[in-house]
């Protein structure tokens, strides 16, 4: 077991707020668990080795983050309704007093005493149990937000949530996301941190029927930062999840996204691209519960894996008995661009009903030879036609990210990882 | 529609019937003199009976494995007996003739062409009731080519060098909690060694069977391959119709020197329970092979047996060149599950292998693939492609898929895909049209689905496997 780890229970006792009954009780499902080995399915190529040495460092006091950090933080273009975190501490929590029509959004200590039971019904109602830093976010996520869709309402403006570090070694936020029937909403988290952080971040989305949610997570920390935690969402009736995940690993990374399908006709597409290099680390968990009939899922998952760096991903579709006429398809594909990178992917099916439809794909290969040389015998160099190739593949899916300002955001840091790669 | 097929599901398991044959059987119950009292009754030396224990020390030490995809209550190893053995095999058989004729029945209820038949078929049958081997059908012919097929047991006596220098180098004692149970207590087995350039002029085949009650059958193969030969084995098994569960842990040894071929196919047809999934057989089985340079390992096997198959026949691909393939129908109905697939670890260079799998899964089973496809560091062009399809036949069982994919080598590539998709109703419709009954039809589309994995099967057995799985759906589906 872990330092920290012990650290964390001794903590969590010490955490007192309205919240406190769940966190008593995900502190109770904590005290149970066994600190993951090799052994432990969920962390099989994924070590925890770098907690053991990991000095815990409380947030900091509440202490305005400087301005320049802050600055450092904007997407150009990007026209969002901005919630910055900088070590677990809102800033400028002004912007919640100007929401559009039909949002609202409290921050967790703030929630009104009247909103609390309802709240307190939901936390941790979306989010599997078996997540180890899901609960441990449970237990410690003091700070957060509480967003809510009006039915009907159309938010035009995504909301931008980014939980940053900078003088503190670790934080722990937690949104808990509410979209009323018929409504409609953007979502960015971004996870961002110095090299010695350590952030788990939690976000249970209920998305109601026939609402809409487009859904992003960056976490693009790269060498010796953690960052750990999850997306959930629960699907109701004919309602449209289109997420996008982005991540570009480090010491510890892992994202743990789980989509339950409650109500019938409703359709996730899910999207994750990793990128990895030196020695980094890179670990996606998905699970698709299809408890209803009529459901689509479509997941794609490419990732381009270099140097010593390790991709870890575990797809999971579970179709239970009812859930006939389900439409599921899961795709991983990867490229290894090094003889000691190394990729460890599963796809995994659970079907219990017959009338269904499931495939799933996994590849893992090198660029494409023959591409290689006929973009060099155009007078390409070598390195170059490389970053065409590999920019090519995971451009198919940046391509599809519906908000094409934050593509725009995202690419010229895609090829600037590409660039620095080592080409072997 | 799936009500006709859930009636036809309902048949009767064929080779459920006891045989009356006096044996010796051990108390249940499990502890190092017994193991002793297996090793002295078979005469054995000193090493071997050293190497029994240590795997039962090493077992002692060893937990349950859990993770696969399938329940059953816990088994007492003190409840099960480690040995027995027909009677009349007290003074052991000289001839065919020699043997007890009520044995010789049972086989030939079993359809085994231990006489006659198998001149014909030309196969070689090494024959294991209960905890022994009965009989070893051409011998001489088979010496005279050089190759080796006799009971295990007889090979620690005659060829100890040969069985020390391989036994358990590909399935160490340690290697699992079944395996490490079967290197203490395993009673027989066949042991075949091919010489080098030698193409083996027959197939080669075991039979077992469990006859005893409250008795677990621990056999142990191990096929040695030598440089440039060539060896195609064939394996069946059943059981009769008991009510209690009873444990079936094998392991089978591989070792496919520098270009040589091994072809392994396996009709596992051991009782699988009743409707309500009291008793039968849990299959607990480790099969391992190695490929030296160039050299080729095939597994192919149709399983419709048992209460719990937990069984993953996996090829270690070290020499450079060399090629594993893993060709499986795994059918399960009633309350049977399976848990099965295989493992292709890639060492050496431009290693190829290929996995198809087929899954049926009907009644209220659950059918499971799960493998493993790694590719070391140093696999430079390797290459393995897998399929794996499931169909599903009613709406009260499962179809699970658990692929692992490892890479380590960028010049290696790995595919996997799999699908899972029920009988439509538009080839049932297309068929009926065509004049077929829906049992028919059934039968057809389920034949086709399993296609490419019979090819693979040498002829008889293919015969074998296509009646299996058609009485196993009878007349609905096969």
């Amino acid at each position: 077991m872990s330092n920290w780890f012990g650290q964390v229970l001794d903590r969590a006792d010490s955490v007192n707020d309205w919240l406190s009954p769940k966190r008593q009780s995900s502190l109770a499902l904590l005290k149970e668990r066994q600190w993951p080995t090799r052994k432990t399915e969920d962390w099989k190529y994924t070590p925890l080795h770098a907690l053991d040495t990991f000095e815990s460092g409380l947030p900091a006091a509440n202490e305005a983050a400087p301005s320049e950090f802050i600055a450092d933080l904007a997407i150009a273009g990007l026209d969002s309704i901005d919630l910055i975190f900088v070590d677990g501490v809102l800033q400028s929590a002004a912007v919640l007093d100007e929401l559009p029509e039909g949002l609202s959004i409290y921050s967790l200590p703030d929630l009104p005493e009247g909103k609390q039971s309802d709240v307190l019904g939901d936390f941790a109602a979306i989010k599997p149990e078996r997540h180890l830093f899901g609960l441990i976010n449970d237990v410690l996520a003091t700070q957060g937000l509480v967003i809510e869709v009006a039915a009907g309402a159309t938010i035009l403006q995504p909301i931008r949530i980014v939980s940053a570090i900078n003088n503190s070694t670790e934080a722990h936020t937690r949104l808990q996301v509410k979209l009323g029937e018929s409504s409609s909403l953007a979502v960015i988290e971004q996870y961002v941190g110095n090299d010695a952080c350590f952030n788990t971040g939690v976000a249970e989305y209920d998305v109601a029927d026939n609402a809409q949610l487009e859904h992003y997570r960056f976490a693009l920390q790269t060498s010796a930062a953690m960052v750990v935690g999850g997306s959930h969402f629960k699907l109701g009736n004919r309602s449209r999840l289109n997420s996008t995940v982005v991540g570009f690993g480090s010491q510890l990374s892992r994202v743990d996204v789980d989509v339950h399908h409650a109500g019938e006709y409703a359709e996730a597409k899910l999207n994750a691209i990793y990128l990895l290099d030196n020695n980094e680390l890179f670990d996606l968990h998905s699970t698709i519960e299809h408890a209803v009939p009529h459901c689509i899922t479509e997941e794609n998952v490419r990732g381009i894996v270099a140097d010593k760096a390790r991709a870890v991903f575990n797809g999971r579709i579970h179709i239970h008995r009812d859930a006939q006429k389900t439409l599921a398809e899961l795709n991983n594909r990867n490229l290894l661009m090094s003889n000691e990178a190394e990729v460890n992917t599963k796809p995994e099916l659970e079907i219990y009903a017959d009338d269904v439809r499931c495939a799933h794909g996994a590849t893992v290969a090198e660029i494409d030879k023959s591409g290689l040389y006929y973009l060099q015998s155009r007078g390409i160099s070598r390195a170059q036609a490389q970053v065409m190739l590999s920019f090519g593949f995971i451009n198919e899916l940046v391509d599809q990210m519906p908000n094409q300002i934050l593509a725009e955001w995202l690419r010229p840091q895609l090829r600037e990882r590409f660039a620095n790669m080592d080409v072997k | 529609m799936t009500e006709e097929i859930n009636q036809a599901l309902k048949r009767e398991y064929e080779a459920g019937f006891v045989s009356d044959i006096q044996s010796d059987t051990f108390e249940p119950g499990l502890n190092e003199d017994v193991i002793r009292r297996i090793s002295a009754i078979k005469n054995e030396p000193e090493w071997m009976l050293e190497w029994r224990l240590q795997a039962f020390r090493i077992w002692q030490e060893m937990e349950e494995p859990e993770w696969a995809h399938v329940s059953y209550p816990k088994i007492d190893f003190q409840e099960i007996s480690y040995y027995s053995a027909p009677k009349s095999m007290a003074d052991k058989p000289k001839s065919l003739d020699e043997v007890d004729p009520e044995l010789l029945a049972t086989y030939d209820k079993l359809g085994i062409p231990l006489v006659e038949q198998q001149m014909l078929a030309g196969v070689a049958v090494d024959a294991v009731f209960d905890s022994v081997s009965v009989v070893t059908t051409f011998r001489e012919k088979l010496a005279e080519a050089g190759v080796i097929f006799c009971p295990i047991s007889e090979a620690v006596h005659e060829y100890p060098e040969l069985v020390k220098k391989y036994l358990g180098t590909v399935v160490p004692q340690r290697d699992n909690y079944y395996a490490a149970l079967n290197s203490a207590v395993f009673t027989d087995g066949s042991f075949v060694y091919i010489p080098k350039g030698t193409r083996c002029p027959m197939e080669l085949s075991t039979y077992f069977r469990i006859n005893e009650q409250n008795t677990g059958q621990f056999e142990r193969t191990l096929i040695v391959a030598d440089e440039g030969s060539h060896v195609s084995y064939l394996e069946g098994c059943t059981a009769p119709q008991r009510d209690e569960n009873q444990l079936h842990a094998a392991v089978v040894e591989l070792v496919a020197l520098d270009d040589a071929e091994i072809k392994y196919s396996t009709v596992q047809n051991w009782y699988p329970g009743d409707e309500e999934g009291k008793g039968g057989i849990y299959n607990f089985v480790t099969k391992r092979g190695v490929c030296h340079t160039s050299a080729k390992i095939s597994w192919t096997q149709v399983e419709t047996g048992s209460a719990v198959t937990w069984k993953y026949p996996s090829c270690i691909l070290r020499g450079d060149n060399s090629i594993g393939e893993f060709y499986s129908v795994a059918l399960t109905r009633g309350m049977q599950q399976a848990d099965t697939g295989t493992k292709m670890i890639h060492l050496g260079k431009n290693t190829r292998s290929t996995i198809i799998s087929k899954g049926i899964s009907a009644g209220h089973s659950n059918n499971s693939y799960r493998g493993l496809v790694r590719m070391g560091p140093r696999a430079e062009g390797a290459r393995n492609f897998t399929q794996c399809d499931s169909l599903l036949i009613g709406d009260q069982c499962g179809a699970h898929t658990f692929p692992y994919v490892e890479s380590k080598n960028a010049s290696a590539i790995v595919e996997h895909e799999a699908t899972t998709s029920k009988v439509s109703d538009d080839q049932m419709f297309l068929c009926q049209q065509r004049g077929l009954d829906p049992e028919k039809a059934v039968s057809m589309i389920v034949n086709g689905f399993c296609k490419e994995v019979f090819k693979e099967l040498p002829m008889e057995f293919a015969v074998e496997a296509g009646k299996l799985l058609e009485i196993s759906l009878e007349g609905s589906v096969g």
